[in-house]
């Protein structure tokens, strides 16, 4: 559900870094609560974006909620197929659901997100 | 026996023909001096023709939906502009007819012709055949108008910079099409013309499209629009404009070139005060040239009333039908005022927007204005349409309902609608507003099951929690 691998987002996003370079998307858990998605509006290539601000957001059958970006930098890749087929955030939040690719302007703002295990005790403890 | 006032109305838009039904109904001896067709700009080139086209989109949209629906469709479905048109050109000219035949069985007097004041009781004509006529009247009303875009920005050629007039009577799609301006108009042909896959961009200068209305209502509009692969370009402008052969190339502000088929100005309309004499009577205008009326439409002369857009506060149609009744009615001794704090409007994009009252940001402004905490004091109520059973039987699953109340009076501040038949809808919020009810009386009033109108009583359920189809929120 949540891999170990990732890093996540107090607002449910995960991001996975690669060098210079993060792909976000939205957790397992926020997916589920969202339910159906229908549309995502996702930010520009080329935009600027700044750690715990809003990139764009998602529409489910249920709600529309925000899509915040845990780190700064700017977007340089989105994916385009969510366009078509928003629903695969639902089937495969972690893989063909990625959201956006930032380049990191600021690396170490990663080392303030949570593990796996650390958001995973921050579920529990959102549900008490 | 006592001759019946005579009342000369100049202008037969949905201001000046209410106006002359109105003081007929009353006794009066009406005639109406318009040089184009009746109905004004509304019927002919604005609210109805838009509609005309705009059902066929939402008809086209569904009909693609038709497989989901069990709907067997052979063949392609594609939409033909010239019949488009046509249709639109017969509904206007049948609502034009139905004026007409009013006037006839109110005896009123129609010269087709420009009319320019003389004095505060008399103007001449110029006939469209040629003649010229003089006409005496006890008491004048003005109801010219509003006038096409013209900024030097912004040459319109009716061919690649066009205004909605031209828009209307499209002979065929263009392939791409830059709308400036993301207000009412604006938006309602960004959904038209992307319906009919025209690649649509859209200009506004505000942070967001329709900056007037709701910031929730605007936002959710804005996503609806990308749906459609509308691009927005906000908080941004035109700053040049080059035509070339078969193209218009524009540059915005932040250096943005947007190279289109054509370029529909959906800004900038000015009042058609100018040469209609308003000096010769003595007659005040303000600043941006709106003729200067009191609450009961008279402007500084007496016996000269003005009415709709030309005199600048809400430019709209049924705003401007209002107007008319109330000045005629005060002509004719039945003392009226206009009240322009409960006006509901419909916006026609897809989806639909109905809203009356205050947005959330104004009903804020408000409360803090008189020292209240507006965190506590403005309570919103929400509920989407996806959750009406209703909806999801007819697939039209977009929408919310959001109520804004006043959580010390109870008074219902505003109401905002965005979805299927909202225009329609939120003309029982305005009707609530208009005889003070509050949202638990909304709430407790029955509404028959399976409707859309049942959201606005979970809407006004929610301000307390108690919405019975929404799942229970975190405390």
């Amino acid at each position: 559900m949540y891999p170990k691998d990732l890093k996540y987002h107090n607002e449910h996003e995960w991001i996975r870094v690669d060098g210079k370079q993060a792909t976000l998307g939205i957790s397992h858990f926020a997916q589920d609560a969202l339910g159906d998605i229908v549309f995502l509006d996702l930010p520009k290539v080329g935009a600027a974006v700044t750690a715990n601000q809003q990139v764009g957001e998602v529409e489910s059958t249920k709600t529309t909620s925000s899509i915040y970006s845990p780190v700064s930098g700017k977007i340089v890749r989105i994916n385009t197929d969510l366009k078509d087929h928003p629903e695969v955030v639902n089937s495969d939040p972690y893989g063909k659901g990625w959201i956006a690719v930032i380049e990191l302007s600021d690396p170490k703002q990663v080392d303030g997100l949570m593990t796996a295990g650390q958001y995973e005790a921050f579920l529990s403890s959102q549900k008490k | 026996m006592i001759a019946p006032k005579h009342i000369a109305i100049l202008g037969a838009g949905p201001g000046g023909y209410v106006a002359a039904i109105r003081a007929a109904q009353l006794g009066a001896r009406v005639t109406v001096v318009e040089n184009q067709a009746l109905g004004g700009v509304c019927l002919n080139w604005g609210c109805i023709p838009s509609k005309a086209l705009l059902a066929v989109v939402e008809l086209g949209d569904k009909v693609k939906k038709a497989a989901d629906y069990g709907l067997t469709i052979e063949g392609s479905v594609g939409y033909d502009p010239v019949r488009m048109v046509a249709r639109k050109n017969k509904v206007v000219e049948g609502l034009v007819k139905g004026i007409a035949t009013l006037f006839k069985t109110w005896n009123i007097e129609h010269i087709e012709g420009t009319g320019e004041l003389l004095d505060a009781k008399s103007f001449r004509v110029a006939k469209r055949d040629g003649t010229e006529a003089t006409v005496q009247a006890d008491a004048i009303v003005i109801a010219t108008g509003s006038s096409w875009p013209n900024l030097p920005l912004f040459p319109v050629d009716g061919k690649q910079i066009i205004t909605s007039k031209e828009a209307l009577d499209l002979g065929s799609v263009p392939k791409s099409l830059l709308i400036v301006g993301g207000g009412v108009e604006g938006c309602e042909f960004a959904s038209l013309y992307s319906g009919l896959g025209t690649k649509v961009t859209l200009v506004e200068m505000m942070v967001s499209v329709l900056p007037l209305e709701d910031e929730e209502i605007a936002s959710f509009m804005a996503r609806e629009l990308k749906k459609r692969g509308v691009e927005l370009c906000t908080g941004t402008t035109v700053e040049k404009v080059e035509r070339q052969p078969g193209l218009v190339r524009a540059t915005l502000k932040d250096g943005a070139v947007v190279e289109v088929q054509q370029i529909l100005v959906s800004i900038g309309r000015g009042f058609n005060s100018k040469g209609i004499g308003l000096e010769k009577a003595g007659i005040q205008v303000g600043k941006r040239g709106e003729i200067l009326v009191n609450d009961r439409m008279e402007t500084n002369v007496r016996g000269v009333y003005a009415i709709g857009d030309v005199v600048g506060k809400a430019m709209l149609a049924h705003v401007a039908s209002a107007q008319g009744k109330v000045a005629v009615q005060n002509i004719l001794g039945h003392a009226s005022k206009v009240s322009y704090n409960l006006i509901p409007a419909g916006i026609f994009t897809l989806p639909e927007i109905g809203r009356v009252g205050l947005t959330e940001q104004q009903a804020c402004e408000k409360v803090q204005a008189v020292g209240r905490n507006p965190d506590t004091d403005v309570k919103i109520g929400r509920f989407r349409y996806a959750a009406l059973g209703k909806a999801q039987g007819s697939g039209d699953v977009t929408g919310m309902f959001k109520i804004i109340a006043d959580a010390k009076t109870q008074n219902i501040l505003g109401v905002h609608i965005i979805g299927s038949h909202a225009a329609d809808l939120v003309h029982e919020a305005a009707m609530a507003m208009h005889l003070g009810a509050t949202p638990a009386q909304v709430a407790e009033m029955i509404h028959a099951h399976p409707t859309l109108s049942e959201g606005l009583m979970e809407a006004a359920e929610d301000i307390e929690g108690m919405a019975i189809h929404l799942a229970r929120k975190k405390s």
